[in-house]
């Protein structure tokens, strides 16, 4: 039956396809050298990115020799014992291990004294609000360079701390958790900050009239609310954290607690005498693997966060 | 079930000088519906937030039932709040949304539930309760924002503009059911508007605010038929009363060739502090339409308004030199034509006056 109507009234009405059809033939029809264009620069912007970790994903399934005589082949078959050989003999299975454990916890740390700090700074009035929030975006332009040496001695010094102190000191998981988070915190403060001032006041207001207290107020209904923006922030520390480099390096040079990154450059260091490339690919694509998969899942997640500042 | 009492409660927003609220006094009874009602920046909304906790009282005080809350965060006041964009949490689902005060007072599961579906059934909600704020239609959510403060069973019910999101047909059906909805419960209520036709068809009594200032409060009725002052008798009523100030005779008030007739008292009332006019003012239905022999005032017409039932006339009269507009409504019939010129007079007996420098009304 509404079909039948919504035909009925579709047919003495000519002029609206007929404006389709137009709009049609300017937009997808008729050539465009601007829309060539773009859409060129993103397919070269699109292989420049994708080809290398696809052919690095490639390599990892070759064998050495494979690698070296012929890297722009397919490889002849799959070898999945260079997997075996990077997680077990490279110790790519332990920097995982470690990776993950660093990560995990100074992720949970920064999304939580983040969110936390940028909530309040941005919705309560006190004095020295403004201070304690440009102290914050501060540290965003201070270069982590500027702060290695003094950085190492301090996180020496912690290990004097009563109790806590092996826990938080160089080599431990402790003080590389602490340095990733304060490290993280200035950005993460900055961008929930103006997330949560985004946020509607009514709807805290009817949540203080029910009956919450700030503390719920926060967890309960700020926080769901802000979860665009805390799981675009949070993607954001993932990726940081998770290649960091330098950091590690400094702070943890103890063999047995290396984080992955550490483990591949220490892996393409002994190339010189082992050569065992095909190993150092595997191990590539493990460290890729996770940072990957997060970004599948959280794809439209990160782009709601991400332009849900604009359509406010 | 409760009294609510403003006692000289004042707000100043820091970095002003003005109260934004200014002294207000006022009691509002036992199951009553108080209506605020004023042009925006009034302070109407202000003095809600200030019963809601949502503002300071910078002085005087604010009781609920003769307990001092002035200084008590929202939610030790026994209150519930319907917002303007009705402020629903966008999370939960329109059960949650209703259930979640009831939570964090530890009701117990099956009294929420119940509370909640009767709640339901008197909005009409039952078929969403799964349903987040954003698949639900304006008029929906509005009522699921009802709900949430039913479900509390509060001692005072707040609203803020609840209907100004509502398309207009909408927003008649809702208003009513509103007042029926508080009729039903009986929980004293204060609701705050601008537009004055809600504050006229809704409230028990209502609220004038001009300025922070309380202008006026007492039934639609007396508001409408003994306006206090010349800014409530134009703000109340529409089309306006027509408002004019005119020159003031030992018999009354000089409007053009009429003469308005005033007792010897608002004679005497009016000329204090050396005045030599007086304001006048008519509601538009309290003006006749006469023929040019019954020595009424020459108005040109300029528009003509056909409602149907009626017709609101819009037009100017050349009164002591000066154009002054005028607004009569007639009956529907015979309805004058642009530019064409008529006869109009007022009521005897039908008119407000005004001191024409302080505003205040005399009898």
């Amino acid at each position: 039956m509404t079909t039948i109507s919504t035909e009925a009234t579709a047919t003495p009405a000519p002029p609206a396809p007929r404006e389709t059809n137009t709009a049609e033939s300017s937009g997808l029809g008729r050539f465009n050298p601007l829309r060539l264009l773009n859409g060129g620069f993103l397919l070269l912007w699109g292989v420049l990115t994708t080809f290398p970790l696809l052919w690095a994903m490639m390599t990892s399934f070759k064998t050495n020799n494979e690698i070296l005589t012929s890297p722009w082949e397919l490889p002849s078959s799959l070898n999945w014992d260079n997997f075996a050989r990077a997680w077990t003999q490279a110790n790519i299975g332990r920097y995982f291990l470690n990776s993950v454990i660093v990560v995990g916890g100074s992720l949970i740390l920064t999304m939580l004294l983040g969110a936390m700090a940028a909530y309040v700074l941005a919705r309560y009035e006190f004095p020295g609000n403004r201070i304690v929030y440009y102290a914050f975006v501060g540290g965003m332009t201070f270069p982590v360079f500027l702060a290695l040496v003094p950085l190492f001695f301090v996180v020496d010094n912690l290990g004097s701390v009563p109790v806590l102190g092996p826990f938080i000191t160089l080599n431990s998981y402790g003080g590389l958790i602490l340095v990733y988070t304060a490290y993280s915190l200035p950005f993460t403060v900055f961008f929930l900050s103006a997330f949560f001032r985004s946020l509607p006041t009514a709807i805290a207001e009817a949540a203080l009239l029910d009956g919450c207290s700030h503390f719920r107020l926060f967890f309960q209904v700020m926080m769901p609310m802000a979860r665009p923006g805390l799981v675009s922030i949070g993607l954001f520390n993932f990726l940081g954290q998770w290649n960091q480099y330098l950091l590690p390096v400094v702070l943890m040079p103890d063999e047995d607690k290396r984080v992955l990154s550490q483990g591949l450059a220490a892996l393409a260091v002994s190339q010189g005498y082992r050569g065992d490339w095909a190993a150092l690919f595997a191990g590539l694509t493990i460290a890729m693997l996770p940072v990957l998969i997060v970004y599948l899942i959280f794809q439209r997640q990160i782009q709601a966060g991400l332009t849900a500042g604009a359509l406010k | 079930m409760a009294t609510v009492t403003y006692d000289k409660a004042t707000r100043i927003y820091s970095g002003t000088t003005r109260p934004a609220v200014n002294a207000l006094d006022l009691e509002i009874g036992d199951g009553e519906f108080l209506v605020l009602v004023g042009p925006s920046g009034c302070g109407k909304s202000t003095s809600l937030r200030m019963l809601a906790g949502l503002e300071d009282v910078d002085s005087g005080r604010i009781l609920i039932d003769g307990r001092d809350v002035s200084h008590l965060p929202p939610k030790a006041r026994d209150i519930a709040m319907v917002f303007q964009n009705y402020a629903l949490y966008p999370h939960m689902t329109v059960y949650d949304n209703m259930a979640f005060a009831l939570k964090l007072r530890k009701v117990p599961k099956s009294e929420i539930d119940r509370r909640v579906k009767e709640a339901a059934a008197m909005l009409q909600l039952e078929e969403y309760l799964n349903r987040k704020p954003k698949a639900l239609s304006g008029g929906q959510r509005q009522r699921v924002a009802m709900g949430r403060a039913i479900v509390r069973e509060p001692q005072v019910f707040l609203m803020d503009e609840p209907l100004s999101n509502l398309d207009a047909k909408l927003r008649v059906q809702t208003r009513s059911q509103i007042a029926t909805l508080q009729a039903r419960l009986g929980i004293t209520t204060v609701y705050v508007t601008h537009d004055q036709v809600e504050a006229m068809t809704m409230g028990h009594r209502v609220a004038v605010l001009l300025d922070g200032e309380l202008q006026q409060v007492d039934t639609p009725r007396a508001l409408y038929d003994r306006p206090a002052n010349v800014f409530v008798a134009g703000f109340i009523g529409s089309p306006a009363m027509n408002i004019k100030t005119v020159a003031l005779t030992d018999d009354g008030a000089q409007l053009g060739s009429l003469l308005v007739k005033l007792t010897r008292e608002q004679v005497a009332a009016a000329g204090t502090g050396d005045n030599r006019q007086v304001s006048v003012g008519f509601r538009p239905e309290d003006i006749d339409v006469v023929s040019a022999s019954e020595g009424g005032l020459p108005l040109v017409v300029e528009l003509v308004e056909d409602l149907g039932s009626d017709a609101n006339v819009y037009g100017h009269a050349n009164i002591n030199g000066v154009e002054e507009r005028f607004v009569v409504r007639t009956t529907g019939r015979n309805l004058p034509h642009m530019g064409e010129t008529i006869y109009i007079r007022p009521k005897p007996g039908h008119y407000h006056v005004f001191h024409a420098g302080t505003g205040k009304r005399l009898d």
